[in-house]
């Protein structure tokens, strides 16, 4: 049940905006240079999931300050610590988190999952422990999630300058998400004027399922949008899917309806393949580790520019971006799976992100395909075909360096800003073709 | 201006920016300017307060930068909010890392000193450059040692709060960050005037930060007011009483004036570059004075 977690990128990010957001706190900061985290995060930040029929929490407490309200020595050996006193723990927090709409009738509280969080510091120091724990808070009930007390008060029961920093991190109804950063204005639990921990009160402006399921579309959309991985994977699969293979090479342009159809085959053969794992993923079924995911995903993009050198598995493309899809598709499902979603909510929400996906696929590949259809009739297609593939396998060498090693590089930290420009790219492709075609047509008209 | 007023802080300048000039940015000519209007201002009536305890917090972290990077006497600034003026309203804020005094003028007076935050570390003395230093904060910590040695055990149990302390509570930033309205611990009245006269003198090594003749108004109103004031602390498990130095010795030893218009706190936390020894983190707050005029 108990996990000692190696966290990758998307939990450091989180420890870097924590640190940004702390820094932040104590001095209305304007500039904030990332080197010399010599003082530990000493605030707990709790984070809120809101779906219509439940709150999950997950709650990141610094172990300097536990221990001063648990006891125990948990500092000494935090490593081991789930293993020698989770229980304890779990009883410790389940004693201090009570949430309800009406005092006399309190929600259900139940810690679905604890981990200790080991943040190397870049300065010199101790490493930073943290303990993060995941909790979900389940109404009475008739009633919604919208208002309600959140009495939380680990370690500021005892600890008498200890501040929580309270975020509504997702909302699903309104699609609200509040990060703690430094322009964030978060809630805050801590000792009162009178010396006493008060409950907060959460008010989150109303929504509806409607509301909802568009948000989960737009999110959908925005998580291709801004993936660049994803994007450039479907971009080099596309890139000689115009082409015929004649004596284990790419040859000519194989006509209209012979790309048409492959086109067409290809991304259903993606879109089956992740729909599969964002199902088995989002449900929980299925969650590998993000790591090996994310370094999956780069291994896809880098086998794709291969087979757009020179074929490697010609009329086997199907399988292979089905195969991929279902990588691809376990990162789609990560995103569910983090904002704790149940039953029918689950369910409108895998299929309204899923929507999002396919949309903004489509978007993208009828943006791109004209244009590379006309392209690829052309006999200098090859130096586009290789120059897009030659870019394709440095970044994804690059990206599958930096998430093994957990290490941004030289070359991974240079193209993402290029990448963020890709709609020049698209541009620029457009220009290129409507530029050639006319070329040679004037050429063939010279002819007559 | 208020928003400017209340960016200071006690984190390493790396971690948390602070207003104005960084000396480690000055010609020596444009920092001993910088220094000397912080020598007015500081003051230099008391051996070891004011200009002397300011300078020998610089050096403690020029001592910790022999150790870990980030830290040094370079890292301190000064600045100025609004315009400096015989008689108008603004405001001198001067420091860095362990130090951060925020000084409002009016019509050429100090109306206000504080938020004063002052610490250290290390909790000892030190040797760096050759020069060998007291510890900057040894009349703060020991006027709250004394004062607290002077309670019997039965006033100890009343100034007694049960929590726990890793760090002063008036913090700096955030306006959420307002003083307990209500006062913990015993009232000074109660007190014999043995007693009462140790509060009024632990109040002095914050006081005495600034220039004596300017801050005569305020220390006279904090004596007025000795006896709706309120002393407590928390943790000094391994206190006995009527030793003052078996007070504040161990981390999360913490101990509190509050009065009508004082506040001052003192905490004793584990240390940050140097490991398994303790360091000190103070906050001197005004209930009505902080900002005057913001």
């Amino acid at each position: 049940m108990y996990r000692i977690s190696s966290y990758s990128s998307s939990s450091s990010s989180i420890f870097i905006r924590r640190l940004l957001f702390i820094a932040s706190f104590v001095g209305a900061i304007f500039f904030v240079p990332l080197h010399a985290m010599a003082h530990q995060a000493p605030y707990t930040a709790v984070f809120l999931d809101v779906s219509p029929d439940r709150v999950g929490a997950e709650f990141q407490i610094p172990l300097t300050e536990l221990e001063l309200a648990f006891g125990h020595h948990i500092t000494a050996d935090p490593g081991t610590l789930l293993e020698r006193l989770g229980p304890q723990l779990k009883a410790y927090l389940l004693l201090h988190t009570h949430t309800y709409k009406n005092k006399a009738l309190p929600w259900a509280v139940n810690i679905t999952n604890m981990v200790m969080s080991k943040e190397q510091q870049i300065a010199s120091g101790p490493p930073f422990w943290e303990l993060r724990v995941n909790v979900m808070l389940v109404p009475r009930q008739n009633e919604d999630t919208r208002r309600f007390m959140l009495a939380y008060d680990g370690v500021v029961h005892q600890v008498i300058n200890h501040v929580i920093f309270v975020a509504v991190r997702n909302d699903w109804e309104t699609g609200r998400s509040d990060s703690l950063t430094s322009r964030s204005d978060p809630m805050t639990i801590r000792i009162g004027s009178d010396n006493k921990v008060h409950p907060l009160e959460i008010n989150i402006e109303k929504g509806n399922l409607w509301s909802g399921v568009k948000n989960m579309v737009g999110l959908g959309m925005e998580h291709i949008k801004t993936g660049t991985d994803h994007l450039l994977f479907l971009l080099v699969l596309l890139l000689p899917s115009t082409l015929v293979v004649k004596s284990k090479r790419w040859a000519e342009f194989g006509g209209v309806k012979y790309s048409l159809k492959r086109l067409l085959k290809i991304v259903t053969a993606f879109t089956v393949g992740h729909s599969l794992t964002l199902l088995l993923g989002a449900t929980g079924v299925f969650v590998p580790p993000s790591q090996i995911i994310e370094v999956l995903i780069a291994v896809s993009i880098l086998v794709s520019a291969i087979h757009a050198l020179t074929p490697i598995f010609p009329g086997k493309e199907y399988y292979v971006s089905g195969g991929f899809g279902l990588i691809h598709g376990m990162a789609f499902a990560s995103v569910l799976y983090n904002m704790q979603l149940y039953g029918k909510i689950l369910i409108l929400s895998i299929l309204g992100f899923n929507i999002g996906i396919e949309m903004m696929q489509l978007f993208i590949v009828a943006l791109v395909v004209p244009w590379l259809i006309l392209l690829s009739r052309g006999k200098h297609y090859s130096i586009i075909r290789v120059t897009g593939a030659i870019v394709a396998i440095i970044a994804s060498v690059a990206w599958i360096i930096e998430r093994i090693s957990g290490r941004p590089n030289v070359v991974s930290t240079n193209l993402q800003p290029i990448f963020d420009q890709g709609i020049w790219f698209i541009i620029g492709l457009a220009c290129i073709a409507v530029i050639s075609f006319l070329y040679q047509k004037r050429r063939r008209h010279a002819f007559i | 201006m208020l928003a400017n007023a209340k960016n200071w802080s006690n984190l390493p300048v790396s971690l948390a920016s602070r207003n104005g000039l960084e000396f480690s940015s000055l010609s020596s000519t444009q920092l001993a300017a910088a220094l000397a209007v912080i020598k007015a201002s500081a003051g230099t009536g008391y051996s070891m307060e004011g200009y002397e305890k300011f300078q020998t917090i610089r050096a403690a972290d020029d001592y910790l930068g022999t150790m870990q990077s980030g830290y040094g006497s370079g890292n301190y600034f000064i600045a100025f909010l609004g315009t400096p003026s015989a008689t108008g309203n603004w405001m001198l804020q001067y420091g860095g890392h362990h130090y951060a005094a925020n000084i409002m003028f009016n019509g050429g007076t100090m109306v206000s000193i504080t938020p004063l935050h002052e610490g250290v570390e290390p909790h000892t003395g030190f040797t760096v450059n050759s020069v060998t230093y007291t510890n900057p904060l040894t009349n703060n910590v020991t006027g709250m040692q004394n004062m607290l040695g002077s309670l019997s055990s039965t006033e100890l149990s009343t100034a007694k709060i049960s929590g726990t302390f890793s760090d002063c509570l008036m913090i700096p930033g955030s306006t959420t960050n307002t003083m307990p309205t209500v006062k913990q611990g015993i009232q000074v009245s109660t007190l014999s005037a043995t007693a009462q006269a140790t509060v009024l003198a632990a109040m002095q090594p914050w006081i005495n930060d600034v220039d004596s003749t300017q801050a005569a108004t305020i220390r006279a109103v904090y004596k007025n007011e000795l006896a709706d004031t309120y002393v407590c602390y928390a943790s000094n498990t391994s206190a006995v009483a009527g030793t003052p130095s078996s007070f504040l010795t161990a981390a999360t030893d913490y101990v509190r004036i509050d009065g009508p218009s004082v506040w001052i706190e003192l905490c004793c936390q584990n240390g940050i570059v140097i490991q398994n020894q303790i360091h000190y983190h103070t906050v001197m707050r005004d209930h009505s004075r902080d900002y005057l005029g913001l």
